[in-house]
């Protein structure tokens, strides 16, 4: 059973239509519709099954966590986490890149931990990234992507000596969604808003890889001789 | 460098902290999924072709898959400071021409919520520092729409009122778009639409933004087809 069939029925099963009945209707759905089937599904299911969640998160936020992560439809972090609504407080972009000069990370940056005063903060690459991929080529990708891709592109020419030793191009664009997840976690150290927290409050700084075949987050915290990364010296 | 003791008390106190149950839960998560469908990420594996892009708010409470009822490798998704899409953002620029002119998603949903904090954070007379370009846009959108906001007394009511003018203006620079006008021009998708979630019962609400009148009302100005 597909994830979609098993959506589907339990859409199904919560509006209360037979799955006869169901079937035909799915037919004449489209993707429009079908997303907002799926919301009164939610909402009635949210609803019922935890009737307090609802309550409070109507009163307000108080996330511990910051999740920066690529766009990628591949990895819905709340999901793959199986958190709760009000658990993770989310910026993505394209393959999770963090630049000083951007305005749009960095306004998700202050609020979190100058306002929110989030605990940790997740940095999420991931294995088979699209721009990391293209990222270990030059080809044209349009003065949009080119631009923004440049750092990632940047970190290669850095690191060629290292990346031109692995075996595959898969293997090397992972590599390279590693040093991309470090360069982030860099940057946020260098954020006046993050030293601040680090100082007066502890905030944690994470690296994580999430590899798509095996569905799996790998911490990139925790020195294992089989990862192909080193430590970060974050925690030091 | 870490001598071993030292390595593992780091090790312990990581295993300790709250997000080790992220990865526990993670585990989980994967075990029920190939009950069902045994080579599903398999599938993911080979590469993404969802059909939506969603532009939401970073806000903790609108996990945006969760709420659409869609899995994973149905929604390419950019979360930022109330859901914004400004012109010269190479974030969200980038976003929506890696998916409107690679992935060839069909629809385009910007999706606010009543209660927003940026929102709120916009209608403060402050100077909130870094924060400042980011919630112009914001401003700008309440200079567009000034007489009807300042028509509405109530301050809850007048800031969700906004909210959706917000969602309405973002949708709009988003059909401002280069890449936009062309995919539609050629393929007739994809389309832009405007929702608001509410917190309060957890349901979307569609603003019913007609894109084919807002294209043809903004190429007058914004053409880019050619
Ligand atoms: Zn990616
Ligand atoms: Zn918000």
């Amino acid at each position: 059973m597909s994830i979609l069939s098993r959506f589907r029925s339990f859409v199904y099963s919560c509006i209360g239509l037979g799955r006869s009945k169901a079937f035909s209707t799915v037919a004449q759905m489209d993707a429009f519709e079908k997303v907002l089937a799926g919301n009164k599904a939610y909402a009635q299911h949210t609803a019922k099954k935890d009737p307090e969640l609802m309550k409070s998160l109507a009163a307000g936020q108080s996330p511990e966590i910051l999740w920066i992560g690529c766009a990628d439809s591949r990895i819905p972090e709340t999901t793959i986490c199986q958190c709760k609504p009000g658990e993770l407080f989310v910026h993505r972009n394209i393959a999770n890149v963090l630049t000083p000069g951007d305005a749009n990370s960095s306004s998700v940056i202050e609020y979190s931990v100058g306002v929110l005063k989030v605990k940790r903060i997740i940095v999420c690459g991931h294995t088979k990234c699209g721009g990391a991929n293209a990222a270990m080529g030059d080809g044209d990708l349009g003065d949009t992507l080119n631009s923004w891709l440049a750092p990632v592109r940047e970190l290669r020419r850095k690191h060629i000596d290292e990346l031109s030793k692995l075996p595959s191009e898969d293997a090397k664009a992972n590599r390279l969604a590693e040093l991309n997840v470090e360069h982030s976690l860099e940057i946020l150290r260098k954020n006046p808003t993050v030293q601040k927290a680090i100082r007066e409050r502890d905030l944690k700084l994470h690296g994580m890889i999430y590899d798509i075949p095996a569905a799996e987050l790998r911490s990139m915290d925790i020195p294992e001789p089989k990862q192909l990364w080193s430590p970060p010296t974050l925690h030091r | 460098m870490d001598a071993p003791p030292a390595n593992e008390k780091r090790i312990s106190r990581f295993l300790e902290q709250s997000h080790e149950r992220i990865f526990d839960n993670n585990k989980k998560w994967v075990e029920e999924m190939k009950i069902d469908d045994p080579e599903f990420f398999d599938k993911l594996a080979s590469g993404q072709s969802p059909e939506y892009l969603y532009i939401g708010c970073s806000d903790s409470r609108i996990p945006a898959n969760q709420i659409m009822g869609l899995g994973p490798g149905d929604v390419f998704i950019h979360r930022n400071i109330a859901n914004l899409v400004p012109n010269t953002d190479l974030s969200a620029m980038s976003v929506i021409n890696y998916a409107v002119r690679h992935l060839h998603v069909k629809h385009i949903i910007v999706c606010g919520h009543y209660g927003c904090g940026g929102i709120a954070a916009a209608m403060t007379p402050a100077d909130l520092g870094i924060l400042n370009p980011w919630l112009r846009n914001i401003r700008d959108v309440y200079r567009l729409h000034e007489a009807e906001l300042d028509e509405i007394t109530d301050e809850k009511e007048k800031n969700n009122r906004l909210v959706e003018l917000n969602v309405f203006e973002q949708a709009r620079n988003v059909i401002k778009l280069a890449a936009i006008q062309q995919s539609y021009a050629e393929n007739h998708y994809p389309i832009v639409h405007g929702w608001v979630f509410d917190l309060h019962d957890g349901l979307l609400k569609d603003l019913k933004v007609d894109f084919e009148k807002e294209l043809a009302g903004i190429q007058k100005i914004y053409n880019l087809t050619k």
